[in-house]
């Protein structure tokens, strides 16, 4: 339970921690938050995800504080009335709130005080647009859509590839722009790189060039239609997403899917991590200049897409999942003698991979001691995942939040103390294993029975929820705020790759280029996911 | 009947020239874009793929179609680049790889000039083939050129040093910088057993020298897009990617010729002999690259000044006491 001590005025309601996914909700002052979230820091918690409600006379800042061991999850609300709203910036507390306060100064129009650099992070620096009040209406065509052009059009400071950055006096160093078309951005997503001969002095990541605003078109079109919008977030690790947006509506609505469903979805979402595993190793290897890894990577991952293909028709932008169970039963037999086929091989492969790639020596220089991220500063950014756990923080969603039948099953959490581009390599490979002990444990005994339930709500009692299930990236959450109707209130999607991004410019300082390039590439960054 | 002035010393030397240079350009084409095709072939089988397969047998002619499509891409000049040294570039990359071409014997006097300062003419015109990448990069106006035009000289110096220390082992035993000395001097055993280390530092030294992977630096595509090649386009693109894969050619054919005893073989003509040996050298130079990450840019030049420089010192050293006191003077 929750241990610290509120300040004063601050209303507090228990919740229901399997239905809304927190334990304790607080309403605080404005005045009051900033003391809130010091004493929430020295008590163990880390800023998850933070987001913004847009009522028609006030503003309401939701901040979701989670700890490490455990999945006691904490809400806390700011009440901020409508005109010129501003709230109070907590990112010297937790830097992770930088560039969420950034987002949410973009999408909503919020200013926040104290912050070092409050500008848009994801739309281009217009005044005009805060695409995610309720005033935007937002359709694909018509006024909002004619003027986010021309305002895009207009807005020459965005795009200032052209205009030197670098102050005059300033001989010794200048500033490299990689990307946004960049071999090893892996998308598009640009890094401002100061530099001194070969020497990184400061990184800049600026993100948005991809964005889709997945969120407003939550706001737009019922539960049901948002499904394949999740299989486009992350397209290299679809099932998971599926997963979270499944696992919070069914909680939220108080039905269970099936056995048979729920073994499904954990087949595959495992199969689904070690392709997501492969491809990053892949293009991980490729950033360090070595080609060859790819196809075999690639190979392996084929092997696994025609096992995701034969389950769902798809292979990658995965909308397989339903509320309730599973879009459709799999062909049992087929998939068995597939699986069986592949994990012997699969096997063998992550040894001639941990011997070819892990023993050698170029491979361990570029990446041993290189990009050291330390437990405080992930956990100050709010880092998950395989890139938390390398740096010695055992957190796992599959662990502290169990959920669907992970606690039944039997697995580790690899987790590694060094923080290097080394222990993220070794923490995925381990995970690769992982995931294959927990395949092999279900895909010979899937529960017979139904696969979807026959009736499903179509609306999500009033309230709010937040869930979140481990993706191959890290902890991908889902804050819904519902009013009962049939389309979600808000719905904020806090995806792992932008948490562990935003610790991006922490590392990428006094370091070679090509170590930004591998340090980058070791956080196994989806940039369609950062950008939503 | 000759006519007479054909016979005047300074015409026939000039046409001998012409002939041997139209000579070795062309086989350096052709050679080139073999290599070429045999570079994605072998990529192909240690990726597990086929490689080209549509165009002729095996693919052979894909090579052909390709720089028939590079003649036909459109020149880009950068607008703020230096025009003049830009385009300079591409043929002072290149020229200096064909002269090298006249000191390789390839026979047994099938060589076009055996100068006696050998194989220094090599290294002096390679050197000069690799300040030219500087120059392209630097006139392209683009940082990621001039950063991998800066790297390209980094790595000059530090390769050049132990390439020349490792081939001075070869000199001393045979107290000859002639190539054709040095060939002779192998006809019972070759200098790869009697210099090992010298030849394991030469061929580190040699994929710096010719800028293949894992010391791909100046081009490093993962991080520097396409290093000093970045604003390349069409046929100045393509002199730059012949002038790579002449370069491996020539240190391969220099390593035959200074270790591997050369165009001398049993059954076959030299000339085969020194096909065969050179090539089998390419074909490693293409499996290490095919293999091993890249280097970071300090660590390929601490790698030379730390390591490869202090061996072949002491690769020298031994050699010259070896040869002092058990080779007659």
């Amino acid at each position: 339970m929750l241990s610290v001590t509120l300040p004063p005025d601050t209303l507090r309601a228990d919740k229901d921690a399997a239905r809304h996914g927190y334990a304790c909700e607080a309403v605080t002052r404005r005045d009051g938050l900033r003391e809130l979230c010091a004493r929430l820091k020295d008590q163990g918690y880390f800023l998850e995800c933070l987001t913004a409600l847009d009522f028609s006379d006030a503003f309401e800042l939701v901040y979701v504080f989670s700890r490490t061991e455990s999945a006691s999850r904490f809400l806390t609300k700011v009440v901020l009335p409508k005109p010129d709203a501003s709230g109070p910036g907590v990112g010297d507390i937790f830097p992770a709130a930088r560039w969420y306060e950034r987002e949410v100064y973009d999408f909503f129009g919020i200013r926040f005080d104290p912050h070092p650099n409050l500008k848009r992070l994801i739309l281009p620096e217009t005044p005009r647009i805060h695409p995610l009040l309720k005033s935007f209406k937002g359709s694909a065509v018509g006024a909002d859509a004619e003027e986010v052009l021309s305002a895009i059009h207009e807005d020459r400071a965005a795009f200032d590839l052209l205009n030197p950055r670098t102050p005059k006096n300033d001989a010794d160093s200048y500033e490299l722009n990689l990307g946004p078309q960049h071999p090893a951005t892996h998308g598009v997503m640009r890094i401002i790189a100061r530099i001194t001969g070969e020497r990184v002095l400061s990184t800049e990541c600026t993100i948005g060039y991809g964005h889709r605003n997945h969120e407003k078109m939550a706001e737009i079109q019922d539960y049901r239609a948002f499904w394949p919008n999740l299989g486009r977030l992350d397209y290299v690790g679809a099932m998971a997403y599926n997963f979270t947006y499944a696992e919070l509506i069914e909680r939220a609505m108080g039905i269970e899917a099936p056995a048979r469903a729920q073994t499904i979805r954990v087949l595959l979402t495992e199969l689904n991590r070690i392709a997501s595993h492969l491809l990053w190793l892949a293009t991980f290897l490729l950033d360090l200049g070595a080609f060859t890894p790819y196809f075999y990577c690639f190979d392996d991952r084929e092997k696994i897409l025609d096992i995701t293909e034969l389950c769902t028709g798809e292979r990658l932008t995965y909308n397989f999942f339903r509320f309730g169970g599973v879009a459709h039963d799999i062909p049992e037999k087929r998939i068995q003698n597939m699986i069986s086929d592949f994990i012997p091989a699969f096997r063998q492969k992550l040894k001639d991979y941990r011997t070819l790639i892990g023993k050698n020596i170029i491979f361990r220089k570029r990446t041993q001691g290189i990009g050291v991220l330390s437990k405080e500063t992930a956990l100050a950014y709010g880092v998950t995942g395989p890139s938390l756990r390398a740096s010695g923080v055992c957190r796992d969603d599959r662990r502290v939040t169990p959920y669907s039948i992970y606690p039944r099953l039997d697995f580790e959490i690899p987790v590694r103390s060094e923080g290097d581009s080394y222990a993220r390599y070794l923490v995925r490979m381990d995970e690769m294993a992982q995931s294959l002990r927990i395949v092999e444990q279900i895909y010979r005994n899937l529960p017979p029975g139904e696969i979807l339930l026959p009736k499903v709500p179509k609306t999500v009692p009033r309230g709010e929820y937040y869930f979140s299930t481990e993706s191959a990236r890290g902890s991908f959450g889902i804050y819904l705020a519902s009013d009962g109707s049939p389309t979600p209130y808000r719905l904020k999607l806090r995806t792992p790759s932008f948490s562990n991004i935003s610790a991006f410019s922490e590392l990428g300082r006094e370091c070679f280029i090509a170590d930004l390039i591998s340090i980058f590439g070791s956080f196994d960054a989806i940039v369609s996911e950062i950008d939503r | 009947m000759i006519p007479v002035f054909l016979k005047t010393p300074w015409v026939s030397e000039a046409l001998k020239a012409g002939f041997w240079g139209c000579f070795a350009t062309g086989f350096v084409s052709a050679n080139a874009l073999f290599l070429v095709w045999l570079e994605r072939k072998v990529s192909a089988r240690i990726q597990r793929r086929r490689g080209p397969i549509i165009a002729g047998p095996e693919g052979i002619f894909q090579t052909v179609l390709d720089s028939v499509k590079l003649f036909t891409k459109e020149l880009v000049l950068p607008r703020h680049g230096k025009t003049f040294l830009y385009l300079l570039a591409p043929l002072l990359v290149f020229a200096p790889i064909i002269v090298s071409f006249i000191v390789i014997p390839a026979g047994k006097n099938l060589i076009i000039r055996d100068l006696n300062i050998g194989f220094l003419l090599i290294f002096a015109m390679s050197s000069v083939s690799f300040f030219s990448l500087f120059l392209g990069g630097w006139s392209s106006h683009n940082k990621y050129s001039a950063l991998g035009g800066i790297r390209s000289v980094a790595q000059n110096i530090a390769y050049e040093i132990p390439l020349l220390l490792s081939v001075m082992g070869v000199v001393l035993l045979t107290g000859s910088l002639r190539m054709t000395e040095i060939v002779s001097a192998q006809s019972r055993i070759w200098f790869v057993l009697v210099q090992p280390l010298a030849f394991g530092i030469f061929f580190c030294a040699m994929l710096g020298e010719t800028n293949r992977a894992p010391f791909d630096l100046p081009e490093a595509e993962s991080e520097l897009v396409a290093g000093y090649l970045t604003e390349y386009s069409g046929m100045r693109f393509a002199l730059f990617f012949l002038a790579e894969y002449t370069h491996v050619f020539l240190g391969s054919a220099l390593a035959s010729t200074l270790f591997l005893g050369g165009w001398q073989g049993p059954l076959l003509p030299g000339p085969a002999w020194f096909l065969i040996k050179t090539y089998s050298v390419v074909l490693v130079v293409m499996w290490v690259r095919w293999t091993f990450p890249r280097l970071r840019s300090d660590q390929l030049i601490l790698f030379s000044w730390k390591v490869l420089i202090p061996l072949a010192l002491l690769n020298l050293l031994v050699t010259a006491l070896g040869a002092t006191l058990f080779l007659q003077p």
